[in-house]
């Protein structure tokens, strides 16, 4: 291997040379995966500002000006609609909301009690990522009913905060180990309880994991359509997803630029939270196994 | 002096008399902050699975509250109907292909985020949305993008490309229903293994790459050397998950092609939603679900042989 006349790169081109091929491929990379990325959102958006009669006349890039239009936000005002919107919005709010509350609760008392069969309950935590919407939706149907939770807000929430513990509780887990314990240790000295110095050291030392968390149960809330589907049959409870879907299904007098119109305002929550907030997803997801 | 600390462990304990109880303090405090999580498991898995496998032995017609016990008829009908060995291997069809698929996208998409310079914040949003759109719009915009008279990639596919016909809806079609369901699937699925990767690659302190260098090592070396042995592992985990979660993927099939056309994309979960909602035959609907949950159990355990929780977390403090 001769390294000191530069011809080791790969296929035994120059360093130089294979740097540049390298800076090419990757320039060539970026813009073939920011292209495949940003199309249909780009589709979607110019779509949602083309009059119905426009979509239906050709695929246009871009709406030309007699057939744009604003109208197709309106169906927003359709009261089924906004209350499909205005549902997914308490899902995903009470998710986050337990998601945070249960799995920091659990990550402390993990982290910094001893008990037996902590092993164990790890394994058992971990399982959580076997569940299945659609293996435990079938029998929770009949479960809910019979509890009176089916067509219930709450009923979800429960059901999408249990999928989301293990990713959650193990990361709460992680990130409590590192915090240092005599943190804890010398706000007890002066005096605190327990739960002071949870609330007081702890809580404020884990605000990165605890936005990763409040991320990622965003993402399963607003994402579900399985379990809304399955648990929220009737159409005044339901959330967005199967909501929409019935609309499409059913016939109903809705066209493709008043849906590209819905699903951009849905589209907005997860593109602001994908830039300003990239870096909370990515220190999730740093624990190794998941 | 015993009969000193016996004394401030009372004035401490208050009410409940720790000190007689067989565990101690810490334990039932500890005990007690994962409490939540073992209830929410109960009501969320541990219930319905067993009330899964009850249901399964009885016939329930949904809409009627009698129930009528046919113990195992239901397992023998789901084993003996071809419909069920048909979606198993339309399942597995799925599975290994979207899972590949979104490994290769997956696994370049984060080398690449990870070593490009310019508009990396940028990109990295694009891909992260891709993720955090709900599988909902990523469904519709593509039932919209294939239409048959309005839609852009047909219109690509059809005049341009003459993959099919101009009059013939593609997504409805048997030879293209299933290669295109994975295609809009790993659109968004491929990132959950950039993420996964991604992560680990931020973690690779640079000074390895720049002692390669110094060392002669050229950029497949340093991959091959540095690279791979650090996201293989993540890699592994991330990839038996990607394949658990798209054996049992249901929301973006049945949004899309609800199985369709024919049975061309119907895979367990679609079938056991159909028999169970569609079908209205609930019992035989929980029998299906059952198998699938065998289908899980067996996925755990690859996962728990791959991987030993110890090593992650302090389990004994």
């Amino acid at each position: 291997m001769s390294t000191k006349d530069g011809t080791s790169g790969v296929f035994g081109l120059e360093f130089g040379t294979e740097d540049r091929l390298f800076r090419i491929g990757l320039g060539i990379s970026g813009v073939i995966m920011f292209v495949v990325g940003v199309f249909p959102i780009y589709w979607m958006a110019q779509s949602s500002f083309k009059t119905r009669q426009a979509i239906l006349n050709s695929a246009s890039p871009l709406p030309g000006p007699e057939s744009f239009t604003l109208s197709n936000y309106a169906i927003l005002t359709n009261s089924d609609v906004s209350l499909y919107v205005i549902n997914t919005g308490i899902v995903t709010l009470g998710t986050i909301i337990l998601v945070v509350i249960v799995s920091l609760i659990a990550g402390y008392g993990l982290a910094r009690f001893d008990f037996p069969h902590k092993e164990n309950f790890a394994r058992f935590l971990l399982f959580g990522y076997m569940f299945s919407p659609i293996v435990l939706g079938l029998p929770l149907y009949l479960i809910w009913k019979q509890l009176g939770l089916l067509n219930t807000r709450i009923g979800l929430i429960v059901a999408l905060t249990a999928i989301s513990m293990p990713f959650s509780v193990w990361l709460m887990w992680k990130y409590i180990q590192t915090i240092p314990r005599s943190m804890e240790e010398s706000a007890w000295v002066v005096g605190a309880s327990r739960w002071r110095g949870f609330r007081d050291v702890v809580i404020p030392q884990s605000q990165p994991a605890i936005i990763a968390a409040a991320l990622f149960a965003f993402a399963l809330a607003w994402n579900d359509f399985t379990f809304a589907q399955i648990l929220l049959p009737r159409n005044e409870a339901t959330t967005f997803a199967p909501g929409v879907f019935r609309l499409i299904t059913q016939g109903y007098d809705t066209s493709w630029a008043d849906i590209m119109a819905v699903s951009m305002m849905m589209t907005v929550p997860p593109m602001l939270f994908a830039y300003f907030l990239q870096s909370y997803l990515l220190k999730g997801f740093q624990i190794r196994s998941l | 002096m015993a009969s000193e600390t016996i004394d401030v462990e009372r004035r401490r304990d208050g009410v409940v008399p720790f000190h007689r109880l067989p565990v101690d303090r810490e334990t039932l405090a500890g005990a007690g902050t994962v409490l939540p999580v073992i209830v929410l498991y109960f009501i969320i898995a541990i219930l319905p699975v067993s009330f899964a496998v009850y249901a399964s032995l009885y016939e329930i017609p949904l809409l009627n509250p009698n129930w009528e016990f046919v113990g195992l008829a239901n397992y023998t009908e789901v084993l003996t109907i071809d419909r069920f060995w048909g979606s198993l291997w339309t399942g597995v069809v799925y599975m290994v292909g979207s899972t590949l698929f979104q490994l290769a996208v997956g696994l370049w998409l984060a080398l690449v985020l990870n070593r490009i310079t310019r508009f990396q914040k940028v990109l990295t949003a694009v891909i992260f949305t891709a993720y955090l759109i709900p599988t909902i719009i990523v469904a519709l915009v593509s039932l919209f993008m294939f239409d048959e008279f309005v839609g852009v990639f047909h219109i690509v596919g059809s005049e341009w490309l003459g993959l099919w016909a101009p009059n013939n809806f593609a997504i409805g079609s048997k030879e293209w229903a299933m290669p295109l369901l994975i295609l809009i699937g790993s659109w968004k699925f491929a990132v959950f293994i950039t993420i996964f990767a991604l992560a680990q690659l931020r973690a690779i302190p640079s000074r390895f790459y720049e002692a390669a260098k110094v060392c002669g090592a050229n950029k497949w070396q340093m991959f091959r050397d540095i690279t791979l042995p650090r996201i293989q592992g993540v890699i592994l985990v991330a990839v038996l998950l990607r394949s658990i979660f798209m054996f049992n993927k249901f929301d973006i099939i049945w949004i899309i092609t609800q199985g369709g056309p024919g049975f061309a994309t119907t895979t367990l979960p679609i079938l056991a939603y159909r028999e169970a909602f569609v079908g209205g035959n609930y019992g035989l609907g929980n029998a299906m679900a059952v198998v699938m949950f065998v289908f899980l159990a067996m996925g755990a355990i690859a996962y728990f042989k791959l991987f030993n929780p110890s090593e992650e977390v302090e389990t004994s403090t």
